[in-house]
Formats: structure tokens, C-alpha cells, sequence
């Protein structure tokens, strides 16, 4: 899959406010809120590392296709496929702040 | 007990070259470092019981002791210390050349359609809002929990 | 001292025996900073410990906001595993799909 083509499905996740595409090498494409966002870039990657060493009893895959990151504001979701790292920003709808 | 990354486990094959030092030292110290050296263990048998009692209160003390100011007594120059610093990163130079090359984790693959997988639902707000309750009450239920620090762990002795 | 924490402990313990309750929750689990395990149970276990509190721990360097506190899920079809610090401790919660 080309990199055009990689992002053209990111663009049309609803209330995405921003993507990275990140390999083993580094930040492949970015857009919007996470445009050039190394940052968030290094962290998703440290968390996609720690978060595959997650395993259930008696199962040799990680328990999970999508990570989210839940903020007040906004979710970070994150899948990785192809040994690629995508993370696409989006906005947080649901109501009202967490009260505890 | 579950520390972090507690399932990794390196090969213990070179164990014993762990504590071997990496440059051979060219004029040993003897002396320990526990300073025990200025104490005679051996009890001639012509002392009272009351001397041989405090002989071992002061042997026993003694071992109880590590003596910090004694792992100082080694003077070196500072061209020591440079002289020193460029074996060591000779001597790593050559041994890291002959270790092998630790591959960085292969990514996982969690999907074969990225896109769907981002662009499916969000995660209900009351399951957030549930795990904030749960993770808040455990939090009251463990946080008066403290370790009080009385004692000092390093104690000055004066020595005359 | 040492009943203080006793009663502490079974606090928690019968914290995380009334989230069990929920017939969504299959697993649930509290660690410390470091990944001490402080007490779990069903399908999270202490191995769990570690990546739970350095996934936490990494997630908080998302947000520069103190106040707003990141919540990590890991989701697939049969359930997802939330994740979520407050104070010194964090909690993993297994939930499946109901």
C-alpha cells in the first residue's frame, strides 16, 4: 500500500482531528493536530511496545486490535498492521467531564 | 510479585564473568573493604572469659560494619582516571563487537484493516467512567498506607 | 501499624470482591507506581502488574494537563481492558462485551 493511500482512509475516520503513520524508522506520515508531533509520535511507540507484552492466561496473542487513550477532550486510537503504527486523534463527544 | 517486564529473562551463561573486573588491576589492594584488617579474630588462650567475650562483641560489631570512608582509600590521579576511562572504552569497543546484535521487538500485527479498526466506536463513556470510580476507591481504600522512615540507614561512628 | 494496613488491605480486597460482582467484569487489578501488585483478581493476575503500571505511567505523558487523567483501553471484540490511575495507584478492569 502506498503512503497516499495509507492516509486517504485516515482522513475520513469521523471526528478525526489528526493522524500519525509511524514505522521502526520513524514518523512515515502526519496530518492535522499531529502533524510533525514527534512527541506523541515516541510515546505511542514506547506504549504499543509495553502494551503487546500484554497477554491473558493461556493465549500467545495480545489481547487486543485497538489501543485508545481516553482524555476529557480527546481519544488517541491506535492499531498497528504491517508493522506500521497508526494513530488517529479523535474528538471526544461523550458529555460530560468524569466526575469523581 | 509482577515487576515490569518480569518474563524477561536473559541467558545467565556468562554469570561467572559478571563480577570479574574488566581491567585486571596492576597493584591489587589487599586490604578489605569491610576494614575488618585492624581486628586479630584468634583468641590466645591465656586472656580471661570477659576479654574473650569483648573481643567477639568487637569482632561481631566489626563484621556488622561496612566501612564507606575505606572504599575512598584508593587515590588516583586524575591522568589515572582518564588513562583508566580509555581502557575501559577500548576493552567495551572490542567486547561489544563480539556480542550479538540484540534485534529490536518485531512489531505486533493486531489487524489487517487499520482504517475499520480506528474508525469503529469509541469506548462507551460509562466504562470510563466506571474504571475512574474503581481506580478512585481503590486509591481512598490504599492511601493511608505510608512507611515511616525512624532509624537512619547510614550512621556516622566517630573514630578517635 | 501493622493492623492499620491489615484493615486497609481488606478494605481493598473487598473493594475489588464487590467490582467482580458486575457479571461484565471478569478480571480486575491494583498495583502500585513501581508494579507492585496490591491485590487482584480473576482473568488479571500478578504478571499483569508491570505492563499495566508502566502503560499508565506512559500514557500520562500524553496530556501536559495534571488534572486530566488518561484512561488506556485495550479493546478487541470479546472485551476490553481499561486502564486508569488515581494518586499513587492504578487499576486494570477486564471487561467483556456484554
Amino acid at each position: 500500500m502506498t503512503t497516499a493511500a495509507l492516509t486517504a482512509g485516515l482522513e475520513r475516520i469521523p471526528d478525526q482531528l489528526g493522524y500519525l503513520v509511524i514505522s521502526e524508522d520513524g514518523v512515515l506520515a502526519s496530518a492535522g493536530e499531529l502533524e510533525n508531533d514527534e512527541h506523541t509520535a515516541g510515546v505511542m511507540m514506547q506504549m504499543v511496545r509495553t502494551a503487546s507484552r500484554f497477554r491473558l492466561a493461556g493465549s500467545v496473542e495480545p489481547p487486543f486490535k485497538r489501543m485508545s487513550v481516553i482524555l476529557e477532550d480527546f481519544v488517541y486510537t491506535v492499531t498497528v498492521s504491517g508493522q506500521k503504527v497508526f494513530v488517529v486523534k479523535r474528538q471526544n463527544n461523550q458529555q460530560e467531564p468524569i466526575s469523581v | 510479585m509482577g515487576c515490569c517486564y518480569s518474563s524477561e529473562n536473559e541467558t545467565t551463561e556468562q554469570d561467572s564473568d559478571e563480577s570479574k573486573p574488566l581491567i585486571t588491576h596492576p597493584n591489587p589492594v589487599s586490604k578489605p573493604p569491610n576494614g575488618t584488617d585492624w581486628i586479630t579474630t584468634s583468641v590466645p588462650s591465656a586472656r580471661t572469659d570477659e576479654q574473650a567475650l569483648l573481643t567477639s562483641i568487637l569482632t561481631k560489631t566489626a563484621q556488622n560494619i561496612i566501612d564507606v570512608s575505606a572504599a575512598d582509600s584508593v587515590m588516583m590521579e586524575q591522568h589515572e582516571y582518564m588513562d583508566k576511562a580509555r581502557q575501559y572504552s577500548t576493552k567495551l569497543a572490542v567486547l561489544s563487537n563480539s556480542l550479538p546484535q540484540k534485534k529490536a521487538l518485531a512489531l505486533p500485527s493486531l489487524t489487517s484493516q487499520p482504517h475499520q479498526v480506528l474508525a469503529s466506536d469509541l469506548v462507551p463513556y460509562s466504562d470510563v467512567q466506571q474504571v475512574s470510580k474503581i481506580a478512585a476507591y481503590a486509591y481512598s481504600a490504599i492511601s493511608q498506607i505510608k512507611v515511616d522512615a525512624k532509624e537512619e540507614l547510614v550512621v556516622q561512628f566517630a573514630i578517635p | 501499624m501493622k493492623l492499620i494496613y491489615q484493615m486497609l488491605i481488606a478494605t481493598l480486597e473487598q473493594h475489588l470482591d464487590d467490582t467482580m460482582k458486575n457479571p461484565a467484569v471478569v478480571g480486575v487489578l491494583c498495583t502500585d507506581q513501581q508494579g507492585h501488585n496490591l491485590g487482584c483478581r480473576g482473568s488479571l493476575s500478578d504478571e499483569h502488574g508491570g505492563v499495566v503500571s508502566v502503560l499508565a505511567k506512559q500514557a500520562a505523558a500524553l496530556t501536559r494537563d495534571p488534572t486530566d487523567s488518561p484512561t488506556v483501553c485495550l479493546e478487541s471484540e470479546s472485551g476490553n481492558i481499561l486502564v486508569r490511575s488515581h494518586g499513587t495507584i492504578t487499576v486494570a478492569v477486564h471487561k467483556i462485551a456484554s
